[in-house]
């Protein structure tokens, strides 16, 4: 939060609206604000590349790196996540091609990865089945890795002020955030499904995020100023979330058998600690499109 | 027989994370029963019962640290670790192991005219097959099926003392008891690098190799 709060301190200017339209002319202020929110979405890539680096690397070792395209995403996420730490130092309003390309790369890389999960579960016997998707290779994980990419390349959109597929930057960052969103509640209520919920905190998850979803895709659909606060809040309810998440799947982790001293065990088959700040990232990123649209957030 | 897990000794894990105190100190418990002593059985029944645990599951003779069954069945009675279930034929397990050793003993004196423990293998293993078959029915058996006591006292709690012995673990692989640490990579064929290597055909030297680290990991 240091970080973003240091972010914030270069819009000195009152709230303007800012529309994609205005977004186009290089006033300077606006242009700021711009790239204020595209480094913020920057941001939001490299905590999404951080979660994934760290997932997937104790995932796949667990996993023995069996097939050596195991080690692709751990690539991938590295460089994402070295892309997007350099993203968020940039001030200048301009696309950096370089970013771009490690971005488009991490999409592609999500979305061979999500296909060969997909593979990976349906070749397992009984198919499609809730034990499948529960104990097989997380659906999830590597959809993960292809929203960071899906970010990074709109917050170096956002730079420019550009359009995607005709729609302004920050509708289409709104867009995706909604989206992430909604499929980490997916992946989180699978998981805490499978945990039976023993923990009433394990509901959270599946119950806040989708409240600032919706918020930010009504925001989006109306442009609304009160749904926007509302929404404004309800991310940043999301964001200290996912950060707690780590909290309390450290909590989890300390409650299994051995807990920390066994960490070999816990650490892997326990609640995944680097899992919860994928809603983090997503919500930063949903923040970031809300600035963009509505001004910065002066609340 | 060559080994099928050369060079693991699950006793190497002892220090590791897999075991807690209390795992330390069960297993501990295990290994030092005195093999010689017994203090429910009388002497006659010890001996017959040391007889029938060598012919039920014969360790091989280098084994350093066999486990010592009779004793561990003799610990079990006398503590009344009872299996919390009981076919309603049978008398109590201890009064059923009393009545069978010494209606072994006496079948065999009435056969052989010696005692059980003085049979030779091949004799020892015909009076179990035939306690097995149901076909002993000398009067010292006083109406429990020989059958029965073969098969709901003999086989369970001699092969439950040996599965239970740590020497027992190294000869099939297992890694004692998963307290606290259990095992993470959990599909088939893998294997954590604190579980067991097993040699199949060509690859005996790397399953050693994997063996001596089982304690390192």
């Amino acid at each position: 939060m240091a970080r973003l709060a240091a972010l914030r301190r270069d819009d000195a200017r009152p709230a303007q609206r800012l529309s994609a339209r205005i977004l186009r002319f290089p006033v300077p202020a606006l242009r700021r604000e711009a790239t204020r929110a595209a480094r913020q979405t920057n941001l939001a890539a490299a905590v999404l590349a951080l979660s994934v680096l760290a997932d997937s690397g104790v995932e796949h070792y667990r996993g023995s790196f069996r097939n050596r395209a195991m080690f692709v995403p751990l690539g991938a996420a590295a460089l994402t996540l070295a892309a997007s730490l350099l993203g968020v130092a940039d001030d200048r309003p301009r696309r950096h091609p370089g970013r771009d390309g490690v971005y488009a790369l991490a999409a592609a890389v999500g979305a061979a990865g999500l296909a060969f999960h997909a593979y990976n579960v349906g070749k397992r016997p009984g198919r499609l089945s809730w034990h499948n998707l529960f104990y097989g290779a997380p659906i999830g994980a590597p959809a993960a890795l292809m929203f960071a990419g899906a970010l990074g390349r709109l917050a170096e959109t956002a730079r420019d002020g550009g359009r995607v597929f005709g729609l302004p930057a920050e509708r289409m960052l709104a867009a995706v955030s909604a989206l992430g969103l909604a499929g980490a509640v997916g992946e989180a209520g699978l998981l805490h499904f499978r945990g039976a919920f023993q923990n009433p905190a394990m509901v959270l998850p599946v119950t806040m995020p989708p409240v600032a979803a919706g918020l930010l895709a009504a925001t989006v659909a109306t442009g609304s100023r009160p749904l926007g606060r509302a929404a404004r809040l309800w991310l940043k309810l999301t964001t200290g979330l996912g950060l707690a998440g780590v909290g309390f799947h450290a909590f989890g982790v300390h409650r299994a058998m051995g807990g920390w001293r066994n960490w070999r065990q816990n650490a892997i088959d326990g609640p995944p600690l680097p899992a919860p700040p994928s809603f983090t990232g997503l919500a930063l990123a949903g923040l970031a499109a809300l600035s963009l649209m509505l001004g910065p957030d002066h609340a | 027989m060559p080994e099928r897990f050369p060079g693991y000794d699950v006793l190497a894990k002892r220090r590791t994370q897999s075991w807690n105190d209390q795992t330390r100190r069960v297993i501990e418990g295990r290994l030092t029963v005195d093999p010689q002593a017994h203090s429910f059985f009388d002497d006659a029944e010890w001996r017959t019962l040391q007889a029938v645990c060598e012919r039920i599951i014969p360790q091989p003779p280098e084994r350093q640290r066999p486990a010592p069954l009779a004793a561990m069945v003799d610990e079990k009675m006398a503590t009344n670790a009872a299996d919390g279930y009981r076919d309603a034929r049978m008398p109590p397990m201890g009064a059923a192991w009393r009545r069978g050793l010494a209606a072994l003993d006496a079948e065999a004196l009435a056969r052989h005219r010696r005692t059980f423990a003085e049979l030779a293998p091949a004799e020892a293993d015909g009076m179990l097959s035939a306690a097995q078959g149901g076909l002993l029915a000398h009067e010292a058996w006083a109406g429990m099926s020989a059958e029965l006591f073969f098969k709901q006292r003999v086989i369970p709690d001699i092969v439950g003392a040996y599965y239970a012995h740590p020497a027992a673990w190294n000869e099939i692989g297992y890694g004692g008891p998963a307290a606290p640490r259990g095992y993470v990579r959990l599909d088939f064929d893998r294997r954590d690098p604190w579980e067991a290597s097993e040699a199949r055909p060509g690859r005996e030297a790397q399953a050693w190799r994997e063996n001596q680290r089982v304690g390192r990991s």
